[in-house]
């Protein structure tokens, strides 16, 4: 069984062609940008979502906060008031349910992609539901992953997954350790051996002023990409404050012509490989 | 004559449509083609309608020429020899567009236009052969303004066809529409050229070529909105029953299918039956057209539709449910569709021939004037449920139109940075059971309407009171208005 945040049935954004997106609850890095602070945690219970809820669609039964769909008008009060940046809206799911959900959908689907949080903290699920997937259909199975895994546990999961994303907060150490508390050692080690595998579908890099954008920081890292094989994309996301919590929630939007500069340098190094 | 000077001094209209009304004018100073009481009483109460044809029909509502038999032959009424080169070509296409016949005055169908063209790609430079194409597609909008024009692409790769994409895509003009067959043959790279130019400006139409050969075989064409009929044929006329309107005056669902349904199709069939009589025997088309004496069209390749709307309210009505929502809705929404079929098929077609003396089916796309009633077996715009349950259900019900039913399919930016992702989704609809269907995204200069294109900006200049070109631009303009068009669900992420 899993805790699920969300499932999107179709995305173009998550991996290649029309895929099923799954969200999955729990996090290990504390990304300060992060759009997503929700994922972190699992619930507690401390009722505070119940009640600030307007319609009734939060409440306690046995001690637990309990969730009724029907009644809630996704204002996403819940999530804002969450003390433990977590949500009362998450699933528990087992990979055959999440399965039929994507063999119900296969005909329009080019495969699924499995997101967060980080997902390969649940990644016993993973490992049963991508089996069920290869087994029984031609859906291609994705990764979007922080990269802070434990070395095994990558090795397990790509005997099943057929690409990875990796989002890479920073190549230099300090700037990663500033952004999320972490430091980046075990990150890029494991995006090598992804690399080496074949597996190394997209890198990602989310630009946040004054922690990532600097041009050297810029260089280096599309240099990275660039030396690390011949097919891994690249891509340039701006910050945007939308549904972060903390330090940066009152930082503006990325400026999109300090963006364009950044783009630019990516681009000269990268070349076709630097996504839109 | 009031309406004689109403027309005349409409500050709306341009001189050729002004002349159009007041032919319309006359042909409806004549009697209705003679038919019985109760299917006039039917027409009077909005139950049937004959979607502005006139009363008096004296050319059939869709003429399909074979434009390669008029290449092959050249024609003696015209004056054209058999073309030579693509000069040649594109003149003698542009010439015979003119001729043919249509309820509107323009032609609804300009043929396989890559196939017939790419024969002559030897004979010009690249740079002409681009040049060429450009200036055909630019006469067509601006000499046939009206977004019932339809050109055909495919299944076969082309180069023509590429480039007419290409050139689209740039023109951004609302005419001519444009359909896309799609076959397990027709190259991937090439429908996501088409994908590309669709998520811009709303056209081509992705054509389900294989399941459509097994219902007409090869030899068809897709005309006006989305009318799948045979080349060298066509449809003398398109009746339609508003099943919203059938549902209000049964006594419950087994009243509607026992009862008013099979009375209101009988009257349907009657008047269409009537409509074809008049046009073939009284007005005496196939002896007066060049196209049939020149062997362009043929009578047997004939056909006359039967068409319904209003799939999803009449459900509502029946049910208290939802097409989309509730599996019972949705059961009861075939059931309908299967019984109106089955009950226009029992009927014999008058001059039907190219139907095997039936009339065919056709889920009908809806007019300006129609205020809350659905398109065809559309699900209500802004009711959508999810994009795959809802290509899904549709997939369903399309199978039962033998000559033409479509769904639009509105996505959000991201698809054209994912022409494959949008690939795999068509190629899904298409497994499920979709015969046609158009795809767009919301911020479209082109939107479309229900079957047919017109341009945002135009819409802005017709509500300010300019004359336009096009007549459809003035359908267009108050279809959003009572439909709803811009309500239609957003496939986002």
């Amino acid at each position: 069984m899993a805790y699920i945040n969300k499932i999107i049935l179709k995305t173009f954004i998550d991996g290649p062609g029309s895929r099923m997106a799954v969200f999955m609850q729990g996090c290990n890095l504390r990304c300060k940008y992060c759009h997503n602070p929700e994922t972190w945690n699992l619930c507690i219970h401390c009722g505070e979502c119940v009640k600030n809820c307007k319609k009734g669609a939060l409440f306690f039964e046995d001690g637990k906060v309990k969730y009724n769909k029907d009644l809630c008008a996704k204002c996403d009060v819940c999530i804002n008031v969450c003390p433990n940046n977590s949500t009362p809206k998450y699933e528990i799911m087992s990979a055959g349910d999440v399965y039929k959900i994507a063999y119900y959908n296969k005909d329009f689907l080019d495969g699924i992609t499995l997101s967060g949080g980080e997902c390969t903290l649940q990644y016993e699920f993973i490992l049963e539901l991508f089996k069920l997937i290869k087994e029984n259909t031609k859906l291609t199975t994705f990764i979007d992953t922080n990269g802070y895994i434990e070395f095994d546990i990558l090795k397990k999961l790509i005997d099943v997954t057929d690409g990875f994303m990796f989002d890479l907060k920073a190549l230099n150490s300090e700037n990663h350790i500033k952004l999320t508390g972490y430091d980046n050692e075990k990150i890029l080690k494991n995006l090598e051996y992804v690399s080496k595998n074949g597996l190394l579908y997209e890198v990602r890099t989310v630009l946040v002023e004054g922690f990532n954008d600097s041009e050297d920081e810029i260089e280096k890292i599309s240099e990275y990409i660039y030396k690390l094989n011949s097919y891994t994309k690249f891509k340039l996301i701006p910050f945007r404050p939308l549904g972060v919590k903390g330090e940066l929630s009152n930082m503006e939007s990325f400026d999109k012509e300090k963006f364009e500069k950044c783009y630019n340098i990516s681009k000269k190094i990268l070349k076709s490989r630097l996504k839109d | 004559m009031n309406g004689i000077i109403e027309i005349l001094s409409d500050t709306k209209l341009d001189y050729k449509q002004k002349r159009a009304a007041l032919s319309s004018f006359a042909e409806n100073s004549l009697p209705y083609v003679d038919i019985s009481d109760k299917a006039r009483k039917y027409m009077e109460d909005g139950i049937i309608c004959n979607l502005n044809e006139g009363n008096a029909p004296y050319r059939p509502r869709y003429v399909l020429p074979d434009y390669k038999k008029y290449f092959e032959n050249g024609s003696k009424y015209l004056n054209i020899k058999k073309p030579s080169d693509m000069y040649e070509a594109v003149n003698a296409l542009l010439i015979i567009y003119n001729y043919v016949p249509s309820i509107t005055g323009y032609p609804v169908y300009l043929g396989n236009i890559d196939e017939l063209l790419e024969p002559y790609c030897d004979s010009v430079s690249e740079r002409e052969l681009e040049n060429l194409l450009k200036m055909f597609l630019i006469n067509i909008d601006r000499n046939l303004p009206d977004a019932f024009v339809h050109a055909n692409i495919g299944p076969k790769d082309t180069k023509v066809g590429r480039i007419i994409l290409n050139l689209e895509e740039t023109l951004k003009d609302a005419v001519p529409n444009l359909s896309l067959k799609c076959s397990k043959d027709t190259p991937d790279d090439f429908i996501k050229l088409a994908i590309k130019t669709s998520l811009e400006i709303g056209k081509a139409y992705f054509i389900n070529h294989d399941e459509l050969v097994k219902v007409l075989g090869e030899n068809y064409g897709i005309a006006s909105c989305y009318n799948a009929l045979k080349i060298g044929g066509g449809s003398f006329t398109l009746v339609r029953v508003n099943l919203k309107e059938v549902a209000k005056i049964s006594k419950d669902y087994n009243d509607f299918i026992e009862r008013v349904l099979p009375d209101v199709i009988n009257c349907q069939c009657e008047i269409i039956n009537e409509r074809a009589r008049f046009i073939v025997e009284k007005a005496k088309f196939f002896e007066s057209s060049f196209l049939a004496r020149e062997e362009l069209i043929n009578i047997n390749n004939f056909t006359s539709m039967a068409g319904i709307f209003g799939l999803y309210e009449c459900v509502e009505i029946l049910s208290g449910m939802k097409m989309g929502f509730d599996n019972i809705a949705y059961e009861m929404a075939e059931n309908i569709i299967k019984r109106a079929y089955e009950l226009v098929k029992e009927k014999e077609g008058l001059y039907c021939n190219g139907y095997s003396g039936k009339i065919g089916f056709h889920a009908q796309s809806g007019i300006d004037s129609d205020i809350d009633v659905s398109a065809g077996v559309r699900i209500k715009t802004g009711c959508e449920p999810e994009i795959f349950e809802q290509i899904k259900l549709e997939g369903k019900l399309q199978k039962y139109f033998d000559t033409g039913v479509s769904d639009i399919y509105i996505f959000d930016k991201t698809a054209k940075n994912n022409l494959e992702g949008v690939l795999t989704i068509i190629k899904g609809a298409f497994k499920n059971g979709i015969r046609e269907m158009t795809i767009n995204t919301s911020d479209s200069e082109l939107i479309r309407i229900t079957g047919y294109l017109v341009k945002r900006s135009d819409i802005e200049k017709y509500e300010k009171g300019e004359p336009l070109r096009e007549g459809t631009v003035a359908l267009g303009a108050d279809s959003i208005k009572n439909c709803g068009i811009l309500d239609r669900k957003v496939r986002g992420i």
